[in-house]
This record gives C-alpha cells, sequence and structure tokens, in this order.
C-alpha cells in the first residue's frame, strides 16, 4: 500500500490530511465528531484582501476590453464574440456548481461533505453571472443582432427555414427564458445555502435540514437539467440558427461537470495554501475529484463524438455545415487539438491514481482541462464571426479575465460571511475520515 | 464446514504440517498481530475476517496490486484490434464503399474501438482478479478446521503457512503466543479431498469436447461440398408460403406453368394503346413531324420538360445537351478508353431528325443510351422532347430571334 509514501503536499511544512499518520483507523480516525477541530473554516482577511484584487483586476479588465471593442469599430460585434465566450466558460463552473450541489443531496453523498459548503458558495454566484450577462443579452433585447442573427426578425421572416423558428427565437421569448434560467438557479442556489449555512446552528443534529435539501434535490434536478439545456440552446446554439443538435445541452453539461469538479479542486488547494480547511480535505478528497474529472473528461468526449458522428455520417448539409465551417483551416486544427489536448492527453494524464493523489499534478490537469473547456467554447462560438482562421486577440484574453476576476470578487464577498464546512452535518465524521484507496 | 472430515490426532503422521493458525475475538487484535508477523519478516501467510478490517492491507504490508497494469495493457489491446480488425475488413481485404464514406473511416470505427477497449479491460480485470487470488480455490486446509467456521461469524483468524523460510514450528508459535491469541491450533494439508479430477469427469469431458466439434464439421462439411438435397434452412420465417408465384409450377394447369399467358385477342383496361403518335412517334409508316394531339404545347409542357431533363438526361448529355454531363466528364477524367461519350444533340442531324424519331429513339433505346420508355411517362418524354427542341433552337438561333430590346445588348 503506497499510503506511507503518500506525498499529498506541495506546501510540505504541514502534514496534509491523515494519510501521513499510517493508514485512517476505522473508528472515524482521529477527528471524532466535531470539525477538524483544530481546523480554520474562514476566510477572514484572506477574503477581504481576495475580494478586492479579484474586484480591481475584473473591472480593469473589463474596462480594457471594451475600450478595445470600441476600437474594432464593428458595432461590437467582436467585443460581443468574445465576451460571450467568456461569459459561457464561467457560466460551465458557475452551472456547474449548481448541478454539483443538487446531485451530491440526492445522492446522500458522504466523502464530498467536507466540499459542500465552498461548492454552494460557488453556487450562489447566480446574480453576480446574471449582471455579467448583461453585455450580451441587453443589447440582444434591444434589437442589436450582435452575436445573435435571429434578433433581427426581419431578416427571419425573409428567410425560408428561419421563418418557422421565430416562434422560439425572438427577443421577448428570450428575454422569459432567460429570466426563468437565473430566477431558477438564484433560487435553487441560495436556498441550499442558506438551508446549509441555517444548519450550522441548528439545535438538533441537522438531519432535518438533510432530509429537506434532499427532498427538494430530486425535482429541482429535472428543472435544472431543462435550464441548462435550454440556457446552451439560447445561448450558444442559437448563433447559428439554422443549425441544430439536440445532444447540445448534454455537451454543455459535461463541460459543467468537468469544470466544477476541476475548480473545486484548484479552490480547495488554494484554500490550504492560505491555511484553511488544511486538515479537514485530504488527499482522499483530492483523488475523488481527480477521479471526476478523469470521468467527465472521458463523458465529454462521449457525449461530443456521439453528437459528432451521427452529423458526419447522415452526412445532410443542412447540419453538417456548422462541422464544416469549424474543420477549415486554423479551425480545423483547434478541432484537433481538442480532440488530443481535451480528451486523449488528459485521459493517459489522469489514469494513474499517483497523479490524482499528488497535489501538483492534479492541479496541472484541473488547470489544464479549465484551459480546455474555454478552447472548447471558443471554437463553438467564435466561428459565427464569419472568418477563416482562429482570431485570437488580446480582447479574448481580457473579457475571460475580466469575467473571471468579477466572479471570483463575488465569490470572495460572500464566502467571507460563512463558514466554509458544513460542522453540523451529522455526515461529517464519514467525510472527515473518507478513504480512498 | 464438513463435520465429517473432523481433524482427528491420528493425522499429523499421514498429513504434514499445513500452518499455525492463531484466532482473535477483536479486530483491533488481529491488526496489531498481523503487524507483528509483517514486521518479522513472514512472506507465506495471510489474516481472515468476518468484515473488511480498515488497515489491514498496510498492517500486512500488502503491496498495491499489478492488476491496473494488465487492465492498461488488455484496453490498449483491445483498441489496437479494433483499429486493425475494421482496417483490414473495411480498407484492405475488401474494400467496400459505405455510405460513400472514406475505405477507413475512422470516426465510424470509434463504437467499435471504445467497445474493444472495454470489453477486454473488463474482462480481463475480472479474471486476472480471480487468478491473482488463486481463484477458483476448491479446497483448502483450513476447511476442515471446526473452529475455523467462525470466520463468517464473530472470530478473525491469522494463519502462517509451514512453507514459508522463516517457519519454525516452536519460535513462530511463540511469536503467535506473543499477540495474545484466544487459541492457536496447528493445519493439516487436505490428504481427505482428492486433488485430481476423478476419470469419470474426465472422460466426460473428453466425450463433451469431441461432440463439441460435430457442428462445426457438420458445418464446414455443408458450406464446402455440394449436395442435390435441398438446401437446410433453419429459420423459416414466412419463407415457404401455400401461394404460386410466377416461373413456379402449378400443376392445376394443363401446361403446369402458375405463369398464365395473356388470352389471345385481349387487352387490358387502360393498356389500348392505339394512337401510334402518341405511343410510338409515328404517324402511318412514316416518323411523326408534330407534337401529338395530347400534348399542350404550353410554357407549362416546356417547364415540366426543362425539369425531366435535368431529372434523366443531363448526367449524360449535361445541362445544355452538349454531351458534358457529370458521367461524360467522370469517364472522361478516367480516360479507360472504352467510353463512347454521349451526343451532342443540339448537332444538325438531330436537329433534323422529326421528333417522332427522337420520341422513339429515347423510349426504345439507341447505340448505348437505354431505353427510357419504362421509367417515363409518355406525356413526360414528350414534354422532354419539346425541351430538347429548345435547347436545338437555342444553338442555331440568329440575332432575329431575340426581341428588339434584347438586339441592342448585343450591339
Amino acid at each position: 500500500m503506497a499510503t506511507s509514501k503518500a506525498k499529498s503536499g506541495s506546501t510540505g511544512k504541514e502534514p496534509s490530511g491523515s494519510a501521513s499518520n499510517g493508514g485512517g483507523h476505522g473508528s472515524g480516525g482521529g477527528h471524532g465528531s466535531s470539525s477538524g477541530s483544530s481546523d480554520n473554516l474562514r476566510l477572514a482577511e484572506v477574503g477581504q484582501s481576495l475580494f478586492v484584487k479579484a474586484a480591481g483586476v475584473g473591472v480593469a479588465a473589463l474596462a480594457l476590453s471594451a475600450f478595445l471593442g470600441a476600437g474594432e469599430h464593428d458595432n461590437w460585434v467582436r467585443f460581443s464574440h468574445s465576451y460571450l465566450v467568456a461569459f459561457v466558460w464561467m457560466m460551465t463552473i458557475c452551472g456547474g456548481a449548481i448541478w454539483w450541489i443538487t446531485i451530491q443531496n440526492i445522492v446522500n453523498s458522504h466523502w464530498s461533505l467536507v466540499l459542500r459548503r465552498v461548492g454552494e458558495l460557488i453556487a450562489s454566484n447566480v446574480l453576480v453571472m446574471a449582471l455579467l450577462a448583461l453585455p450580451i443579452v441587453l443589447p440582444l433585447i434591444l434589437g442589436n443582432p450582435a452575436v445573435y442573427k435571429w434578433a433581427d426578425s426581419a431578416q427571419m421572416l425573409a428567410d425560408e427555414t428561419l421563418k418557422h423558428k421565430l416562434g422560439y427565437l425572438n427577443t421577448k421569448f428570450f428575454a422569459i427564458r432567460f429570466v426563468f434560467y437565473f430566477g431558477f438557479w438564484f433560487w435553487l442556489s441560495h436556498y441550499f445555502l442558506n438551508k446549509s449555512v441555517g444548519q450550522d446552528t441548528e439545535k438538533t443534529d441537522g438531519s432535518k435540514t438533510v432530509v429537506a435539501m434532499r427532498r427538494t434535490a430530486g425535482p429541482a434536478m429535472i428543472v435544472f437539467a431543462l435550464t441548462i439545456t435550454f440556457f446552451a440552446f439560447d445561448l450558444i446554439m442559437s448563433a447559428d440558427p439554422k443549425w441544430f443538435s439536440t445532444m447540445f445541452g448534454v455537451y454543455y453539461f459535461a463541460s459543467c461537470v468537468l469544470a466544477i469538479n476541476s475548480t473545486l479542486a484548484l479552490t480547495l488547494m488554494w484554500l490550504q495554501k492560505k491555511g484553511i480547511l488544511k486538515t479537514s480535505v485530504t488527499v482522499h478528497h483530492f483523488h475523488d475529484l481527480g477521479k471526476m474529472i478523469f470521468a467527465f473528461t472521458i463523458f465529454w468526449a462521449y457525449v461530443g463524438f456521439s453528437q459528432f458522428m451521427l452529423i458526419w455520417y447522415a452526412n445532410i448539409p443542412e447540419e453538417t455545415l456548422w462541422f464544416k465551417v469549424r474543420f477549415v483551416n486554423s479551425w480545423g486544427t483547434l478541432a484537433w487539438v481538442l480532440l488530443f489536448c481535451h480528451f486523449v492527453i488528459p485521459f493517459f494524464g489522469l489514469l494513474s491514481r499517483h497523479v490524482k493523489r499528488n497535489r501538483k499534478t492534479l492541479a496541472f490537469w484541473a488547470i489544464w482541462q479549465l484551459v480546455m473547456i474555454y478552447l472548447d467554447m471558443y471554437w463553438l462560438i467564435m466561428p459565427t464571426l464569419g472568418v477563416d482562421e482562429v482570431p485570437f486577440k488580446l480582447i479574448d484574453l481580457t473579457t475571460w479575465l475580466g469575467v473571471l476576476a468579477i466572479f471570483v470578487a463575488g465569490w470572495a464577498y460572500r464566502a467571507q460571511k460563512v463558514q466554509l464546512l458544513a460542522t453540523n452535518d451529522p455526515r461529517l465524521p464519514k467525510s472527515l475520515a473518507f478513504e480512498n484507496i | 464446514m464438513s463435520d465429517e472430515h473432523q481433524h482427528s490426532p491420528a493425522q499429523p503422521s499421514e498429513a504434514p504440517l499445513h500452518g499455525l493458525l492463531a484466532e482473535y475475538d477483536r479486530p483491533e487484535q488481529v491488526l496489531a498481530a498481523a503487524k507483528k508477523i509483517r514486521d518479522a519478516g513472514f512472506t507465506k501467510w495471510d489474516t481472515f475476517t468476518p468484515f473488511p478490517v480498515h488497515g489491514i492491507d498496510e498492517a500486512m504490508g500488502i503491496k498495491m496490486t499489478i492488476l491496473p497494469w494488465f487492465t492498461l495493457c488488455a484496453g490498449l489491446t483491445g483498441l489496437g484490434g479494433a483499429i486493425l480488425l475494421q482496417w483490414w475488413t473495411n480498407a484492405y481485404d475488401y474494400p467496400w464503399l459505405i455510405a460513400g464514406k472514406p475505405m477507413w473511416s475512422v470516426p465510424a470505427n470509434v463504437p467499435i474501438m471504445f467497445e474493444l477497449t472495454v470489453l477486454l479491460s473488463a474482462i480481463t480485470t475480472l479474471v486476472g482478479m480471480l487468478m491473482l487470488n488463486n481463484l477458483p480455490l476448491p479446497s483448502h486446509p483450513l476447511d476442515h478446521v471446526r473452529r475455523f467456521a467462525k470466520v463468517s461469524d464473530d472470530k478473525f483468524f491469522l494463519l502462517i503457512e509451514a512453507s514459508d523460510p522463516k517457519f519454525d514450528d516452536a519460535d513462530t508459535r511463540a511469536l503467535l503466543n506473543g499477540t495474545h491469541p484466544a487459541a492457536i491450533e496447528a493445519v493439516f494439508e487436505d490428504r481427505i479431498t482428492v486433488d485430481k479430477l476423478p476419470t469419470g469427469l474426465v472422460y466426460g469431458l473428453i466425450i463433451v469436447a469431441v461432440m463439441a466439434v460435430v457442428p462445426f464439421a457438420l458445418a464446414a462439411k455443408a458450406r464446402y461440398t455440394k449436395s442435390s438435397g435441398t438446401r437446410i434452412h433453419i429459420i423459416q420465417d414466412m419463407d415457404s408460403q401455400p401461394k404460386y408465384k410466377a416461373q413456379r409450377e402449378n400443376p392445376f394447369f394443363a401446361d403446369n406453368r402458375a405463369t398464365r399467358p395473356a388470352i389471345d385477342g385481349t387487352v387490358a383496361v387502360g393498356d389500348a394503346r392505339e394512337d401510334d403518335h402518341f405511343y410510338k412517334g409515328k404517324q402511318g409508316d412514316a416518323w411523326a413531324r408534330t407534337f401529338p394531339s395530347e400534348i399542350t404545347l404550353s410554357e407549362a409542357t416546356m417547364d415540366r420538360g426543362r425539369q425531366r431533363f435535368g431529372i434523366y438526361c443531363t448526367p449524360c448529355h449535361g445541362q445544355a445537351g452538349l454531351g458534358d454531363g457529370m458521367v461524360a466528364k467522370r469517364a472522361d477524367s478516367l480516360a479507360q478508353g472504352s467510353w463512347i461519350p454521349p451526343t451532342n444533340i443540339t448537332q444538325d442531324y438531330l436537329r433534323q431528325m422529326p421528333v417522332g424519331q427522337l420520341f422513339s429513339e429515347i423510349s426504345n433505346a439507341v447505340r448505348n443510351m437505354p431505353a427510357y420508355g419504362p421509367q417515363i411517362k409518355t406525356e413526360d418524354r414528350w414534354a422532354i422532347i419539346m425541351y430538347v427542341r429548345a435547347l436545338q433552337r437555342s444553338k442555331s438561333g440568329n440575332v432575329n430571334d431575340l426581341p428588339p430590346d434584347a438586339r441592342a445588348s448585343l450591339k
């Protein structure tokens, strides 16, 4: 057994996790029934400084993006595309978090409990996301077809195929749907966060909250599935209004799961570096997150390929055009990059348990996959600009940085207010003592 | 466990010592004992517990299994095998165009690649796990130890085998005593259960193995020899139906045929094609020079003719009838030397040919062109002829044919 050789800390200075103590012991480990008792559970000044820095970077980056966007002199088309890519990338993390907390509640998962609060905090950043969506949604509702050609309903009516889609693809219905998606996500994430935080101070052992959250999670998952699917349709797929794929929602969802697992791993590593939750989250939890990243790398490829293969085989021009545009010149190179770097290489990279249990390598692959998800979103959306080559520009970097920083600021702002571990949950001892071979 | 094979003191002289068994009441005890035995350097020993005990792997010093490497190798073999299988069969040994895709279509191959990877990995993992655990193990000396029955209830055991290099009857017993077991017992080799397969079973297996070859041999014989008997038709479906098909025998009729010839002097309703002009393009003995009365010479007919020409004629004759259709172009590019090009229908002799003759040629085939009569309705064939005339006219007009306003643009 490799536990005695477990190298779980890149920080190295402090003993991280119970693994180094000669294997977890059967009777709940050294943590007993209270929380990682000596563990720091609060963000405090770390959070404040993060909030300030992130907010500053975010505002600066977005301002620079606006400046660069205006400099394109194309009525904000280039800016909108770039911003949309950054936005949907960020949404894979936020939406993934909402999915994540729902599923953990449905299956009554024990191992993930130590991560739950952090996940809930990522998920409940929905308001920030809704605000971040405004640069896309507001112009759209006001009729500017920067990204979405269907915003111009006159043009839609003129086209033989598109006029039938007008009932769905019109700005009014879009606005209603948009409000519904974000309203539901806002409600759900805050429901879980509030219930969870309330559980911390509950007089009894917290099991009533567990049951309540589980009861809500079931139906909520169904609605979530619908909202994330149609969100993907509305914001990404409709950029090419003639094309359609029923698999597209699942494809976006796969990226969401991959994103949240990567993000959770990275967030917890960062928190532990800052001295928070140092003993509560162990190499075993990171191992499981690594397994999830591995599994959903495969799942993403599976779904993406399913979508591709059917269209390839049927070879119907109505459907293949979307892919053809994304296979020419450097778009084709990017497609190959996605195949190899988003699937093949991480597959073999993440196979070994040692890779998943080592902080540095896990962080490497988590960051790698988040970058790949961004490239994936780029490949999905940017070709609607109508250019033959991949048009990477500074504005893509600044929009991404701006969106990410604002999101992080929002997270840090809220995370300061609560403790970062669900200490009163009856399942916590099992989670703290969790062992992964 | 088996009561009738109760261990008796007489056995030590018959059967050699298999090992020493220590019994414990609590999991912590077996865990502590395991550490001691591990530290003492023993290699051939094992623990037995009713439920998995946390930390026992480490206490026993059990190394990580090599099974994942088996799985990886098997998975890669499956992947490579799938690629090889599909490339060989579809692109090399029997190249076969499917749906216009490349001979070696990697996207189409992916499902099989995925499936074989997973299949070989899974089977290898299962079989490998069993093999690495020495399973199936039909018999073990511990089966004959009475107290060992409690291992599935509430007792924990530790066995050190006598074949271990560090084993010494007295020292090892002392070491085990130091772990404070509830009891220590000597376990002897199993001399009661036969370790050879029963001869009856062996003969039975041989017979079954030989008989198993017979169906394959029969199938091979049926496949590679000729026979005058009827075919073996296993899955009957609805293949032999009590009805008469054309070309079959029917003894009801004098000529024994199921197909009945048309009755002399009769014509089916709707089949009386009396209008030679319309159906054959002939007026009397001569080729018709005008269109039959059934055809209205209107723009609608011309349009229909253009459409039908586009469907049936352009592949060979081209859009303008010059003989440069896609089939002709492909044949030219192949340059195989045996191609006779399609006619340029705007040539003079065809312009002068009567419409009736043109009609007959396209209906009944001429030279290398097949008969289109069976394919195209009579009205449509006349419409095509009308359009052909228009094409011919387009290549032989002069400036006075143009309307006055168009004439100006040419000047």
